[in-house]
């Protein structure tokens, strides 16, 4: 009938109330859950797509059996690798293209012609490069995250409130000293959004590569499960993947609001 | 006193109005036990402070909200959603940004079936008369606040409203451009004769338009005070802003603000 | 730079004479790239002078076998990238208009996105064999998020006010959504295909290269496989043509749609 009515909001109060509004929330999942029960025991084989309540078996299973973790700290050292030097990197670049015409002229170009290239592609390169193992993943993984980070710097360091800095120039800070104090700081939440981006992005990134070009990690131990027909070791794998994967991006997320307090 | 009730220009009466948002402990009353009456082809100003329910009040005569007790006639008929007897001017304009001035205006005349020759005949009119022939063919991004909020108008005018409902349409335009639209609406009322409710929080604009002006104000918001406001509008506006009944009336709706505001 | 930023990539849009100015830097890399390689100062297998890897770009494209792949990987980039369209943005404008279907399509989406899809390659291919069926279906996973995502967000954030004219010019609810809903969340569609466009390609490559095959991943791994870095370069050299020349014509196009923006 008529639009923007009212709403009419009930909310059961209290402890019991917030439990039960989560679960209301989550419930889709469960949903989800059932269905896939359902499909994998009734349907499909269960080599095909072992049940969920299986699943969660086999994955407590491996990681109680300690194997997967060996693979896991694999991955995620090369995540934290990779992704460390393009943050410092991209940082650098980013704040440095947005402060001097010159250095953003220079890069601007390359910039473009790397953006342009989806990241995988450059995986055989990177094999020639430094072969099979962690260096390429690093390698593949640095130049992924590389564009998201450099994007958001030099996007917050370029649109500085001018009138930031220019009160910082009355107060009497010199040049380099205001880089440090009003620049950096302001720019610290694009900085931290080209992260949240770049996050998930070397995830997918590292698979690549793992699947493609090593002997360890992840993204080798699921591919190998794959073709050995050991399938219920591999949905597993995958499983545990993707709770480290969702749990980092949204510990991330979370991390955001309290780094950047202020904001 | 008109026995005939126009059909151009529609009568409203408002009984014992109330509206609550968000019912439950924190709900909020936005009006409370509100009557009014507007006869047809009148002039009427709504005229409060900021949050005083003037916004909520006429979304409610228009139909888009429902009041949680009370009733709203328009000619004798119960308001039951909103539709093209009660037209609506919004004070942010609400252009369609992907349809040109003229597409605007048409916008209504093709929900009626007009056939498109005389859409656009139609759409000319009203686009003359509010002095933007010309502009027909522009986006709204390429217009100006007083050349889009001309539009709205003639888009609303178009379709022939009983009664038209006007939301701080000046709101967002400075004084000048503000006092000839001021002028141009009157000259248009007295060309089409309609019913107008026009809601507005500055104290002069409502003593300028109106016959009668009503003042709202407490919390809930409720009618404070009504004012029959008797100046010849036909002369200038110097003439006007002099004329004792116009101080008159701006002093007594002042008055009346400040008494509900200190206490 | 220095343009105003909405889109990814906008900040590499630069109109054509700019762009000019901004070019010596990669012919500063080429010609250095030549130098180093021709004296010898780097394993060939490392870095192949740009000369030769420049006639292996030539001799691929007139042998017709540099079209042949990539027609192969860009047949399946976007049929699985239509795919998405279809279901996301259908999704997407029913999670932003429908509080039941937000509520049960939310935490699925939350939960999907930050899963890398592309782990899931062997069980696409345990499901669907080696074909382009398993790669256009993993591709249309992929890309379907940032498209439901976007479209949800165009599709709620209209402005009430407008959805009120409409309605108060005499549109039913189904005529709102068509002539009110649909084009104010257009913008935000387009930004979601935006995105999706380059998920597109960086999934078919991974597949490509693990499941062999033709395409252009295939080819480029071939390369590395038989020992021809030449073959890796010029491979890599065409798919960032391709990916400039894609990422611009969808600019173009949203220009077109979007003129009024």
């Amino acid at each position: 009938m008529a639009a923007g009515d009212a709403i009419r909001s009930t909310r059961p109060g209290g402890r019991l109330g917030r439990v039960t509004a989560a679960l209301v929330q989550w419930l889709p999942l469960g949903i989800v859950a059932v269905l896939w029960e359902a499909l994998s025991r009734f349907l499909v084989g269960g080599d095909l797509l072992p049940p969920v309540s299986q699943v969660v078996v086999n994955a407590t299973d491996l990681l109680l059996q300690g194997e997967v973790l060996g693979h896991l700290s694999v991955s995620l050292f090369r995540v934290a690798i990779g992704l460390s030097a393009s943050i410092v990197g991209g940082v650098l670049l980013g704040i440095g293209m947005a402060q001097f015409r010159a250095v953003e002229d220079f890069f601007d170009v390359l910039l473009t012609m790397t953006y342009a290239v989806p990241k995988t592609a450059l995986v055989p390169l990177a094999i020639l490069w430094l072969g099979v193992g962690t260096g390429t993943a690093v390698l593949v993984i640095f130049l992924g995250t590389l564009v998201p980070i450099v994007v958001n710097t030099y996007n917050g360091a370029s649109s500085v409130d001018e009138k930031l800095r220019w009160s910082a120039e009355m107060l009497g800070t010199s040049d380099r000293r205001r880089l440090r104090k009003v620049v950096l700081p302001a720019t610290y939440p694009a900085i931290f959004t080209g992260v949240q981006q770049a996050i998930p992005f070397s995830f997918i990134v590292l698979i690549s590569a793992e699947m493609v070009a090593s002997r360890r990690g992840m993204g080798n131990l699921i591919l190998s499960y794959g073709q050995l027909g050991n399938y219920d070791q591999m949905f597993a794998v995958i499983f545990l993947f993707s709770l480290v994967a969702f749990a980092t991006v949204g510990v991330f997320n979370r991390l955001r609001s309290s780094v950047l307090a202020w904001e | 006193m008109d026995v005939e009730t126009s059909l151009d220009a529609g009568t409203v009466d408002v009984d014992d109005l109330t509206m609550t948002f968000d019912s439950g402990d924190d709900g909020t009353t936005a009006i409370e036990d509100l009557s009014l009456d507007v006869e047809s082809g009148e002039f009427v100003s709504i005229v409060g402070a900021s949050g005083c329910g003037k916004s909520t009040l006429l979304y409610l005569i228009a139909g888009f909200l429902t009041p949680t007790e009370g009733t709203i006639r328009v000619d004798g008929d119960p308001v039951l959603g909103s539709g093209p007897d009660r037209g609506v001017v919004f004070q942010e304009y609400a252009l369609f940004p992907w349809r040109t001035v003229l597409e605007n205006v048409t916008y209504g005349l093709e929900e009626q079936g007009v056939p498109k020759d005389e859409r656009r005949e139609q759409a000319m009119r009203y686009i003359r008369m509010m002095g933007l022939e010309g502009a027909e063919d522009l986006y709204p991004k390429e217009l100006s606040g007083g050349m889009k909020q001309r539009v709205a108008l003639a888009r609303t005018l178009v379709i022939d409203p009983k009664i038209l409902l006007m939301d701080e349409p000046f709101g967002a335009l400075d004084q000048p451009l503000r006092e000839s639209l001021q002028d141009h609406l009157l000259d248009i009322w007295r060309e089409v004769e309609k019913t107008v409710i026009f809601v507005t929080h500055q104290v002069e604009e409502a003593a300028y338009l109106s016959e009668r002006v009503i003042v709202l104000g407490g919390s809930p918001g409720t009618v404070l005070d009504e004012i029959e406001v008797d100046i010849d509008r036909t002369k200038d506006r110097s003439d006007v802003v002099t004329a004792d009944a116009y101080n008159e009336t701006r002093r007594r709706i002042r008055d009346t603000m400040h008494a509900e505001a200190d206490y | 730079m220095g343009m105003s930023v909405n889109l990814p990539g906008d900040e590499f849009s630069m109109p054509g004479l700019a762009y000019l100015k901004s070019v010596y830097s990669v012919v500063l890399l080429v010609v250095v790239w030549e130098v180093v390689a021709q004296l010898g100062l780097v394993y060939y297998a490392f870095l192949p002078p740009f000369s030769d890897v420049l006639v292996r770009l030539v001799s691929l494209s007139l042998s017709g076998e540099l079209v042949f792949h990539a027609f192969v990987t860009l047949r399946r980039a976007f049929a699985g990238l239509l795919l998405a369209i279809a279901v996301g943005t259908l999704v997407g404008l029913l999670m932003g208009r429908s509080r039941s279907a937000r509520w049960f399509f939310e935490p699925l989406v939350n939960f999907g996105y930050p899963i890398p899809k592309i782990s899931l390659i062997p069980v696409f291919i345990l499901w669907f064999g080696i074909g382009d069926l398993a790669k256009v279906l993993l591709v249309a996973t992929d890309c379907v998020f940032p498209i439901v995502v976007n479209t949800y967000r165009g599709a709620e954030s209209v402005d009430e006010k407008l959805v009120w004219s409409a309605e108060m010019m005499g549109s039913s609810r189904r005529r709102r959504f068509r002539r009110v809903i649909l084009p104010a969340a257009l913008p935000d569609v387009l930004t979601g295909i935006q995105i999706a466009l380059p998920i597109s390609l960086i999934v078919t490559f991974v597949f490509e290269m693990i499941s062999g095959g033709v395409g252009l991943g295939s080819l480029e791994i071939q390369g590395v496989r038989e020992f021809e870095p030449t073959i890796v370069f010029a491979t890599l050299i065409a798919i960032m043509v391709i990916g400039l020349v894609l990422d611009r014509a969808l600019r173009v196009l949203r220009g077109r749609l979007l003129g009024w923006e």
